[in-house]
């Protein structure tokens, strides 16, 4: 279970980016993350994965191998020189999992044994998610968190990822957060919206959210 | 030319220079703290006056101060972390400060200038033993936290999240930097330490190869570099400095040209 109770955080001088915030979520819950650009969706992923410190408030977590899936268009840095086999075998060996052969199955459960060799930054945005989903597995997650799943993704690859996080969900009871833009996607799959506005946030259900949505921007629905 | 024991004395240290450089520079490079080596580097010379000053073993006396340097920039840099910058610079000014004033006081009677350029010629038995302490001493540092400092390099708060201490490696690694940095200052010298730990690193990048084979890469192009300006120390009676920094910059260019030459010929390949 995650329970953060009236959570604020400011980077340094600035402005309260989330004031008095407070959520829980309990294991095998699938919570999508809304909220328009700027709201402080991914500030409280972080917040989350222990990246930043809160500035008061509270977060405890009884998830002990949380795991953090990165936006595929957010390539940490394309010219590093690391294959896709190095990046999973250097990440067993933090993890310390002693069997060299969880790399191998990790490849083959994602299908991407044919691109062990290659370079991370030649990799397409949704087969790099894919070696971060790879990456992330390795661990065993009780948690994952993805940040903007579908993010410069084409339609087959959006296809096939949601299914595989319903999957990693249902049937693996890991508890999922994702901070989503996608709301087809979400609606689908979330089992609860965590809403987050002008820097507090609260759950809803997907008509909720876009009811909100409608009457905040005056009736646009481009964003839906 | 080995029937010289000094020089039998500067291939060792050669050969250990070219081994440890580019291992550092590789995470140095990656994690874009190219210039943090080149600070530390002139910081070091603050190490060898103190060391001259005080008829202590210039290498030891650097490897302490340019290690405290290193940590003062990590301290600073939590400080400071929008002017990361700033930090090279509050570094630079103690540090060099410190030098010009003990060496310009007089204080000091011996020739800064190998320290500065390196030199073949001074390097004794007991600098050959305490350059190779470090360097060992460094190597099985870096192979024991090898996954940890690649994943820092390669994604610091990925890395975060798995578990890695962070803090506590950055601080290990600007000592290790400090131990590279005062194990090459005799034979390559101060002014051009950086670009033996920068220069054989970018060469291996331009190959696009993976981590471990990059790092090889490195380690071969560095060797090329020390050895060729050692040999021309030896024949042309240069410092060896100068040379490894002109063949290192000459290998790059060289390289750049080959892959960018070959690439062109890939190109109409592609097409037909």
């Amino acid at each position: 279970m995650l329970q953060i109770s009236h959570l604020s955080f400011a980077y340094e001088q600035g402005p309260y980016l989330l004031h008095d915030l407070s959520m829980e979520i309990r294991d095998g819950d699938y919570v999508a993350i809304v909220g328009e650009n700027g709201s402080g969706k991914s500030t409280l992923v972080k917040l989350i994965l222990g990246l930043l410190s809160p500035s008061s408030g509270t977060i405890s977590s009884t998830f002990r191998r949380p795991a953090y899936v990165p936006q595929p268009t957010d390539m940490i840095n394309k010219q590093f020189p690391i294959t896709v086999r190095e990046v999973l075998d250097y990440t067993r060996q933090v993890l310390q999992i002693k069997d060299r052969n969880a790399v191998d199955r990790a490849l083959d459960r994602m299908h991407i044994a044919s691109l062990q060799d290659h370079l991370i930054g030649a990799l397409s945005g949704g087969q790099y998610q894919k070696v971060m989903i790879a990456k992330a597995l390795l661990g065993k997650p009780d948690l994952m968190i993805f940040d903007e799943p579908s993010t410069g993704m084409d339609l087959k690859s959006q296809d096939d990822l949601y299914p595989l996080i319903h999957h990693l969900n249902e049937e693996r009871g890991i508890t999922v957060i994702t901070v989503e833009h996608n709301l087809r996607y979400a609606a689908h799959n979330a089992s609860s919206f965590f809403h987050v506005v002008r820097g507090q946030g609260h759950f809803c259900t997907p008509h909720e959210y876009i009811q909100e949505y409608l009457t905040e921007n005056g009736g646009d629905c481009a964003h839906v | 030319m080995f029937d010289y024991a000094f020089m039998r004395n500067a291939f060792l240290i050669s050969l250990l220079i070219s081994l440890i450089c580019p291992l550092i520079g590789t995470f140095l490079v990656l994690r874009r703290y190219s210039m943090i080596g080149d600070a530390l580097s002139h910081a070091s010379l603050a190490g060898v006056a103190t060391g001259l000053l005080f008829h202590a073993n210039p290498i030891i006396s650097a490897f302490c101060l340019t290690s405290f340097f290193g940590l003062l920039i990590e301290v600073l840099r939590e400080k400071f972390r929008r002017y990361a910058e700033l930090t090279l610079v509050i570094v630079l000014s103690l540090s060099v400060g410190i030098a010009i004033t003990i060496i310009s006081s007089g204080l000091v009677h011996a020739n800064v200038d190998f320290f500065l350029f390196g030199s073949i010629l001074t390097v004794s038995q007991g600098e050959v033993t305490t350059v190779a302490i470090l360097t060992v001493v460094s190597l099985l540092t870096i192979f024991g936290l090898f996954p940890q400092l690649v994943l820092l390099s390669f994604d610091e708060d990925g890395a975060r999240i798995l578990g890695v201490k962070a803090r506590a490696i950055n601080y290990i690694f600007s000592i290790l930097v400090a131990a590279t940095i005062s194990v090459s200052i005799r034979i390559v010298g101060i002014l051009v330490i950086s670009s033996l730990i920068a220069l054989p690193v970018a060469t291996a990048l331009q190959l696009r190869q993976g981590f471990k084979k990059t790092m090889a890469l490195a380690v071969f192009f560095s060797f090329l570099d020390v050895m060729a300006g050692l040999l021309a120390s030896y024949y042309i009676g240069a410092a060896p400095g100068g040379i490894t920094a002109i063949v290192s910059v000459l290998l790059l260019l060289l390289v750049i040209f080959f892959q960018s030459c070959s690439q062109k010929r890939e190109v109409p390949h592609a097409q037909s």
